[in-house]
């Protein structure tokens, strides 16, 4: 068993109380990065980590945080990203769930850092009970001091506060998230400019994944040097797997970065159940393009995927055995960015809805000779042409689906 | 400033302009549906994708700011396809409506799918089914089928009049425009949606299957129902020759001009067309007897001018009052000046404007009238006389206009006109009040005229006709040159004016304001 950073004390009772939190070391990191440290100190330290982001997209904590203009007369802000709608992924809630005080350990040291004294978790709607236990995860560390103004008598200020969403998927989009968090409707932005710069408010706002932000305090608390050791030269640290479908034990697996799918597969979640054989995994959440069984021989980190022509995205490991039909699970793609689209752009408001409309007339078994190079074309149309990445996350699964199982979706068509 | 490549073309633009204005600017037309200069770029119809050197990915042209250097192409083999593409997504959803909508003939859909798409279509799945006839306000109708999304009617309630009364609710492909309140769209702009529409999706009940787009004429005027002066297009069948019931304005549009305008008229303006061309006055007449009998301008101008020659001789100028309002050109307004103040030393020339109204923070003004700054400038006194002061003492009087029972009641301009001998009233309405005098002409509208007005900001505004002179009527400065050289009081003067340019080069000798390239 590898040494676990994040869930070390999963399995601890009441782990999520404050009291039983500090009698383990919690909020020594803070305690380091305020009353030690300088911002840049701590800002270089999480660029020297390596630390890639882990809600999908990958990008370096510590190069967004540099972006953040520091001479600008507007608030700055600081946003995490706890909408977890990608399917697939559940390891946020977990996070939140068990350890909710590292998570704002994180929160506090990364606001220190970027000079931000206004911060937001924006959590899906849906995670009711979870919004709840981090309502009172906020009120004990601000009995504590650890939150509010001149937090450890070190001068610095940050104020936090949970905002629910309504049930979108598109708010888990950075600047749609903004944009609800105002107050309207979740429709990205269009970037440039980035939230960086002009963000929440139009003021510079950094967001990130709930699992970025709690390997924060990890990476104060041990260094820098020590998070790169536990992953890769490139990215650092521990990867939370979430794995579900045709496994005997679906659950999260924290496993250093460049872990093999297959031992996550078979070695950890204990393999397929009996008499099953593996027939696809989507390595990323449902956005990420589709292995076929035949290539599972391969680690997970962001360069290695990349190379495979899939992404590792949230780390979520769907496994498919052969009593699934790629049709049906086409149809479940479809249908859930057909739903979810926020209906600003052309391309996906129709596009995803024609596909699925395609598909479930193939489904019915009134599929035409022409549909599977209709859907190719179409999703092409969408890749890359759409406002926000949405379209790509739908047309990706969409392009690499059709292309790798052709065949089995060609015999539903007539000939 | 920027040195950038459009399609090979070699370009220098001011910092900061996107490539949509700077293509604008050039000529070169990239097509946009979401895209309009009055507001802010919104970027979802990716219509305007383009190829940008160096740049993996197409970008948007409203919204992608130039930088030096820059090669951008607009017809790549690239750009092509995400445009086809994007027409392909709009036309799956969208109804076969052309034979049945109103935007048939001026539809960018249409337009560019003639000129972006022609590929087969293989859409065959159940479009969505939705409202197509949803009452937006006094004259509009949303048929959300025929909606593209483009959110321009949502915009301009935003970010032009500010009421907000349209929203977009629901989600994705169920995405639908809609009011906020049950009471919607009740300002007085609601028709510069029909315009900003690209399709058919808000059109005007007020137009509503009416004609073709391509059977309408087309003229340019100027708006002469405040003092803004904003710029317009008349729509109208043509009709046949002298079958006058056969002409038919059918639709007032706005004409940008950023200077006066902007993009927008208002609703007064856009829809009070039916003056044009119902209970038009278009005989020259007398009365007789409470008898009308009809006869031609020659015999009035004789009548006026002796009239006029008798009071001369007598030394009874004084007897002579003109009436007079600032719906008048300057040309016209101008002429009045020169013969009746300057030549026959008529002193009372006094005007009745329309009332004034509410003006509002756009385009509307408080004044009714297109030239009360026109006249101004030319010296006449704008007050509003009594009826004693314009006929006390009366022998002859002339009425340009009619606005005389707006400001005065109908009674009281009957016993006032009485008193007066010989009234002449010049006037392209039918009213209430014309069987009062003796000799009613008829004249032409605005629309009809060419000239100049000066908007309230000073603005001098030259515009010529855009409908034929109805029936009988004769613009008034043609009426007042005539006078002019049948007076005899300088024939020369009169004799040089054949249309209202040379009115106007005379005029600038004369009040400089005139000369401005404003």
């Amino acid at each position: 068993m590898e040494e676990k950073v994040l869930t070390r004390h999963f399995g601890l009772e009441n782990f999520y109380k404050i009291e039983v939190y500090l009698k383990q070391g919690g909020y020594q990191a803070v305690k380091k990065a305020l009353l030690e440290m300088k911002p840049e100190d701590v800002l270089a330290e999480v660029k020297k980590a390596n630390l890639r982001g882990r809600g999908g997209a990958g990008f370096p904590a510590g190069v967004k945080w540099g972006f953040v203009p520091q001479k600008v007369q507007k608030p700055r802000y600081l946003c995490v990203n706890a909408d977890e709608g990608e399917p697939g992924t559940f390891k946020d809630r977990y996070i939140m769930a068990h350890i909710p005080h590292q998570l704002l350990e994180g929160i506090i040291i990364s606001s220190y850092a970027v000079g931000i004294h206004s911060a937001y978790i924006y959590i899906r709607g849906e995670y009711e009970a979870i919004a709840q236990r981090l309502e009172q995860a906020i009120a004990e560390a601000s009995v504590k001091g650890f939150l509010g103004q001149n937090i450890l008598k070190s001068g610095f200020d940050l104020d936090l506060a949970v905002h629910r969403g309504a049930g979108a998927y598109i708010c888990g989009e950075e600047t749609a998230l903004l944009e609800s968090l105002e107050g309207k409707r979740g429709h990205p932005r269009l970037k440039p400019p980035f939230p960086a710069s002009v963000g929440l408010f139009q003021s510079p706002t950094v967001i990130n994944n709930v699992e970025t932000i709690v390997n924060i305090p990890v990476i104060i608390a041990q260094g820098a040097d020590w998070f790169v050791q536990k992953g890769l030269p490139k990215d650092g640290g521990t990867r939370i797997f979430g794995v579900s479908g045709a496994v005997k034990k679906p659950g999260i697996y924290e496993l250093p970065m460049g872990a093999s799918l297959k031992e996550i597969i078979y070695k950890y979640a204990g393999g397929l159940p009996e008499g099953r054989t593996l027939k696809a995994v989507i390595p990323g959440g449902m956005s990420a393009p589709v292995l076929t069984a035949e290539e599972i021989d391969i680690k997970m980190d962001f360069e290695s995927l990349v190379a495979a022509n899939s992404m590792l995205g949230s780390a979520a490991v769907i496994v498919i055995d052969d009593r699934t039909s790629m049709l049906q699970v086409l149809k479940t793609i479809t249908k859930f960015y057909s739903h979810e689209s926020c209906g600003q752009c052309t391309p996906c408001r129709i596009g995803t809805s024609w596909i699925h409309k395609i598909v479930t007339r193939i489904a019915e078994g009134k599929g035409e000779k022409d549909d599977l190079e209709t859907i190719l074309r179409l999703a092409s149309n969408i890749k890359g042409k759409t406002l926000c990445p949405l379209g790509d996350a739908a047309a990706m699964p969409i392009l690499s689906l059709t292309q790798k199982f052709s065949k089995e979706l060609a015999a539903e068509l007539p000939n | 400033m920027a040195k950038i490549l459009i399609d090979g073309k070699p370009l220098e633009v001011t910092d900061g302009l996107t490539i949509m204005k700077a293509a604008d600017s050039a000529g070169i037309i990239i097509p946009r549906f979401c895209y309009h200069p009055a507001f802010v770029p919104e970027g979802s119809c990716r219509m305007c994708l383009v190829e940008i050197e160096g740049l993996p990915k197409l970008e948007l042209a409203c919204s992608t700011v130039v930088r030096d250097g820059m090669k951008i192409s607009t017809g790549s083999e690239n750009v092509v396809e995400a445009r086809r593409g994007v027409l392909e997504f709009l036309l799956a959803e969208h109804p076969l409506d052309c034979p049945i909508c109103d935007k048939a003939g001026e539809c960018t859909l249409q337009d560019y799918y003639e000129g972006y798409g022609r590929y087969k279509g293989v859409f065959q799945e159940f479009k969505e089914k939705r409202e197509k006839k949803l009452v937006l306000g006094k004259s509009l109708a949303l048929d959300r089928e025929r909606c593209i999304l483009c959110t321009r009617c949502v915009r301009f309630l935003t970010e032009v009049t500010k009421t907000q009364e349209l929203g977009v609710f629901k989600r994705g492909v169920r995405s639908e425009i809609g009011p906020y309140e049950k009471e919607p769209v009740d300002n007085n702009y609601s028709g510069n949606l029909v315009e900003i529409c690209p399709v058919g999706a808000i059109t005007d009940l007020d137009f509503r299957f009416k004609t073709r787009p391509w059977f309408l004429n087309t003229g340019e005027s100027i708006c002469p129902l405040c003092s803004r002066g904003c710029n317009i297009y008349i729509d109208y069948l043509p009709g046949f020759a002298r079958q006058e019931e056969t002409k038919k304005v059918l639709r007032i549009r706005s004409r940008e001009n950023l200077r006066v305008n902007g993009y927008w008229i208002c609703d007064l303006g856009r829809y009070g067309y039916s003056r044009l061309d119902q209970n038009r006055w278009e005989e020259p007449a007398m009365y007789q007897a409470g008898k009308r009998i009809g006869i031609n301008w020659d015999k009035a101008l004789i009548v006026l001018a002796e009239k006029i020659k008798g009071l001369v001789i007598r030394a009874r100028t004084a007897r002579i009052a003109v009436l007079a309002q600032t719906y008048l050109t300057n040309e016209e307004l101008f002429l009045l000046r020169r013969l009746f103040r300057d030549d026959l030393r008529v002193e009372r020339i006094l005007f009745v404007d329309p009332p004034q109204g509410t003006g509002d923070e756009l385009l509307l003004t408080a004044d009714r009238s297109p030239n009360r700054r026109g006249a101004q400038e030319i010296g006449f006194d704008l007050n509003l006389p009594t009826l004693e002061a314009a006929t006390q003492g009366t022998e002859l009087l002339l009425v340009f206009g009619s606005f005389l029972h707006d400001r005065f009641d109908l009674a009281g301009v009957k016993t006032a006109l009485e008193k007066v001998a010989t009234k002449f009233l010049f006037t392209p309405r039918v009213r209430d009040h014309n069987a009062l005098f003796d000799f009613v002409l008829p004249t032409a509208m605005t629309a009809e005229k060419s000239g100049s007005l000066t908007n309230f900001e000073g603005k001098v505004q030259k515009f010529g006709p855009a409908l034929e002179l109805r029936g009988e009527s004769l613009p008034e400065w043609r009426f007042l040159v005539n006078l002019g050289k049948e007076l005899r009081t300088n024939y020369r003067y009169y004799n040089q004016f054949v249309s209202p340019k040379e009115i106007f080069r005379e005029m600038v000798k004369e009040i400089p304001f005139f000369e401005q390239d404003r």
